[in-house]
């Protein structure tokens, strides 16, 4: 008797997997939500897939993140090495930079996890400048989308930070030189920076409990709010649909891409396995932050030629250049060449990337919801902007590695640096007026964008040559997309129309649909 | 902590002094011989109990099992004089004093006193006879001279005037590499930095990288300190130099790399090149072939 019911149920079309949904819907109410889910229309144009590179190698942060603090001892009690590397036997150091030591030698895949760790940070913090560069330029960030330019930034800040304190983690004698850095800029913060200096690391420098403070941060607080900001980025995203660029079909109201399931789940799931796969062999195959080389910090101790990881440069860059001003008066002295650009200058800059939306809003007087996205040359005052500030903080990353500069094409180092300093001024000054000039006349130029056709020539009898254009590429010819209602995966959740199924499928994979 | 029985009077002495001498006092008394002070045992000057002397009385050798300094033999002067005057007298002066022949102008450094590594290292490391007199820095290069006319020639300088300290053969067999990495890190690396690769000092002058320095020159370096490098004679013992250049020559010239490739040693900024160009252009490009292009 039971037999026939279950027969009789419509499960039996979609097999075990189906019935099993169909079960759950009865129960949960699934059908809805996971129909709306799997029919999300992903405009996937590549461009989109910056952010993804930033998702994934989060995840690879994480995974590996959480093996390293298996062997990681987040303490500056001082140990004696004894382990396998001969030239650090004996000698006394923390006992992080032991741990450090020991989980890339003694542990079976800790090099590799380690060295992938702080790849894929390196890249996590790169991802998200170029996504937000894109976001930028195209004007990703226009209204409806400020807040999450508002949360986009933040994820930035605190990539940097959080990179930060994982470089500070194995107490090694270049990550310490790193510590000491970091103190000094907070001391320089004018009236409170001896406080907030002794708050945070629990007194002078070198401290005690500086690396365990660093480590709960690391590993707990800043990925805490990290991901937390990441869904919020995400259901924001989903909940306001992707922008979209200008093209056949596609307007301020509707969504052309390719739906959630199955294109763009096999799509993002491959390229999850490229990202994991590149972060993977360069863990295995590019050498990164050889501690072992370094030996551990002792503050009497220093190596010349340190430089921080890549998204730390241009702070570095600004206080290796920065003349060395200082005021002093009313009985506090101010070191200005550490004040100024280690901490008004990253101030200013923030606040003004936080602040862009609205800053163009109040600019234009655009206040109308945007969904399609501007080409860079449509908006040449923009994208000059965003260029000059680019190759400010391009110019002040090289001023980071003035040093290496110097050495590599043998000049004399004082040059390099006022090369330096004037090239800081000078280049975001020239590339504005630059990169506006060049926006300006791609907007004068017909057919920019488009692929050029051939032009037939043909000589006539007479000797006379006659020259006609082919015709124009299909795909760059403008025409209309029809709507296409999405199929259904689950039977009687949504009635479909059935009227003009037979032109479903025009482009194959490509959906168009309304907001 | 350890304390000769020496230092302990001084400071006993300096605790029954009045006050204001106590500090004086104390590093008086303590001046006998501490790893961070010179003493006869760290600069390189020949104790008598090491000391092997020819059949003539003059000093052949000296040093211990870290390190042995070879004067030069007198015998060599004559050549070495005649070597001198083709390939340095031009500018440091017929008599190895910097003062070159009248009609000349230029002041160039008194080589006399210098003692015969000096002139050793200068001449095997290639930069003397210098490319350029008048560049801020000699550069090293393929040396123009061999090894036993570097000799000779230190055997004439050492001639007109017999000086210390004379030319090294560090023994390594019984080196520590950690004390050798510590003492690094401590005194070399704030130039030529943690990896040896040298880098950039103020006004064009630079640190040497260490990646190709045979073993004799960094003893010769560090005892010597050529150009703007100091003078290591007194806070480093023979035996301390002998762990540093073996620590040198074992593991910054050899870096074992378990990591993958080492790119090329400059730390963060080729780190910073290849995950942004490599990491971040590479999966920007797979990107590119996932995504739409339209």
């Amino acid at each position: 008797m039971s037999t026939t019911s279950r027969k009789a149920t419509p499960t039996s079309r979609y097999g075990k997997v189906g019935h099993v949904l169909n079960e759950l819907d009865d129960r949960l109410g699934v059908a809805k939500g996971g129909r709306t889910f799997l029919d999300k229309i992903f405009p996937d144009h590549w461009s989109f897939m910056l952010g993804e590179i930033a998702l994934y190698s989060f995840m690879v942060l994480m995974l590996t993140g959480v093996f390293l603090t298996f062997y990681y001892v987040p303490s500056q009690t001082v140990v004696t090495y004894n382990g396998s590397y001969l030239p650090l036997f004996g000698q006394h150091m923390s006992e992080a930079y032991a741990s450090t030591v020991n989980l890339s030698f003694a542990v079976r895949g800790g090099l590799l996890m380690r060295q992938m760790h702080h790849w894929a940070a390196d890249i996590f913090a790169g991802a998200i400048v170029v996504h937000m560069a894109r976001v930028f330029f195209t004007g990703a960030f226009r209204k409806p989308r400020e807040l999450n330019w508002t949360i986009g930034t933040t994820l930035l800040v605190l990539a940097i930070a959080n990179g930060f304190l994982g470089y500070s983690l194995p107490d090694d004698l270049v990550s310490g030189t790193g510590i000491r850095i970091m103190f000094s800029i907070i001391l320089s913060v004018p009236l409170v920076g001896t406080y907030l200096a002794f708050f945070l690391f629990g007194g002078n420098f070198p401290g005690t409990d500086i690396l365990a403070r660093f480590f709960i941060l690391h590993v707990l607080v800043i990925p805490l709010i990290i991901l937390g900001l990441v869904g919020a980025h995400l259901f924001l995203l989903v909940r306001q649909k992707h922008t979209q660029f200008p093209g056949p079909g596609r307007t301020e109201t509707n969504v052309v891409g390719s739906p959630m399931f199955p294109v763009f789940m096999a799509k993002t799931t491959g390229f999850l396995m490229f990202v994991t796969g590149v972060i993977a062999l360069l863990g295995a195959f590019a050498q990164i932050n050889p501690i072992w080389q370094f030996g551990p910090y002792v503050a009497s101790r220093i190596s010349y030629a340190v430089q921080p990881d890549w998204y730390m440069g241009f702070l570095d860059g600004a206080l290796r250049i920065f003349p060395a001003w200082e005021f002093t008066g009313f009985g506090h002295t101010i070191p200005l060449e550490v004040t100024l650009p280690a901490v008004i200058f990253p101030g200013i800059l923030f606040t003004a990337v936080y602040a862009w939306p609205a800053i163009e809003r109040r600019y234009t007087g655009d206040n109308e919801l945007h969904n399609l996205l501007d080409r860079p040359h449509n908006r040449p005052k923009r994208t000059a902007a965003g260029v000059a500030v680019t190759m400010l903080l391009t110019m002040l990353f090289i001023a980071s590695s003035t040093d290496v500069i110097a050495n590599y094409f043998k000049v004399s180092l004082n040059t390099v640096l006022w090369a330096m300093r004037i090239l800081v001024i000078v280049v975001p000054l020239l590339s504005y007026p630059l990169a506006y000039r060049i926006a300006k006349e791609m907007q004068g130029v017909a057919g920019v964008g488009k692929r050029k056709v051939t032009n037939v020539v043909v000589r006539t009898d007479d000797g006379e040559y006659i020259a006609t254009p082919a015709p124009v590429y299909a795909d760059d010819a403008h025409h209309e997309l029809d709507p296409v209602p999405v199929p259904t995966f689950i039977e009687g959740a949504v009635e479909t129309s059935g009227d003009d199924e037979a032109e479903f499928e025009t482009t194959p994979g490509v959906r168009r649909v309304e907001r | 902590m350890k304390m000769s029985s020496r230092a302990r009077l001084g400071l006993l002495v300096g605790i029954l002094a009045a006050a204001p001498l106590l500090s004086f006092a104390s590093v008086a008394g303590a001046s006998s011989q501490t790893p961070y002070q010179t003493g006869a045992a760290n600069s390189g000057t020949p104790k008598s109990s090491t000391v092997v002397k020819g059949p003539g009385g003059s000093i052949v050798s000296y040093g211990n099992s870290a390190i042995t300094y070879t004067v030069p033999s007198p015998a060599l002067a004559t050549l070495g004089q005649s070597l001198y005057l083709e390939n340095c007298a031009s500018c440091h002066g017929v008599n190895a004093n910097g003062v070159p022949a009248d009609g000349t102008s230029g002041a160039y450094p008194n080589l006399v006193g210098l003692g015969s590594a000096t002139i050793d290292f200068w001449i095997e490391s290639g930069r003397m006879p210098a490319a350029n007199p008048r560049s801020v820095q000699a550069e090293r290069r393929t040396p123009r001279l061999t090894h036993d006319q570097a000799v000779a020639i230190a055997a004439w300088i050492n001639s007109l005037d017999p000086s210390y300290p004379a030319i090294p053969t560090p023994h390594l067999s019984g080196a520590n590499v950690a004390d050798g990495a510590a003492l690094f890190a401590l005194n070399c690396a704030a130039c030529h930095t943690i990896e040896g690769d040298g880098d950039a000092l103020a006004q064009g002058t630079y640190a040497p990288s260490l990646r190709n320095i045979p073993a004799a020159q960094v003893v010769e370096a560090i005892r010597t300190g050529p150009g703007n490098m100091p003078r290591f004679t007194g806070n480093l013992s023979d035996y301390q130099v002998r762990d540093i250049v073996a620590y040198v020559t074992e593991y910054l010239q050899h870096p074992k790399n378990p990591g993958g490739l080492g790119l090329g040693g400059l730390g963060p900024v080729a780190e910073g090149f290849v995950g942004l160009l490599i990491g971040v252009g590479l999966l920007a490009l797979i990107g590119y072939w996932v995504g739409e292009r339209q």
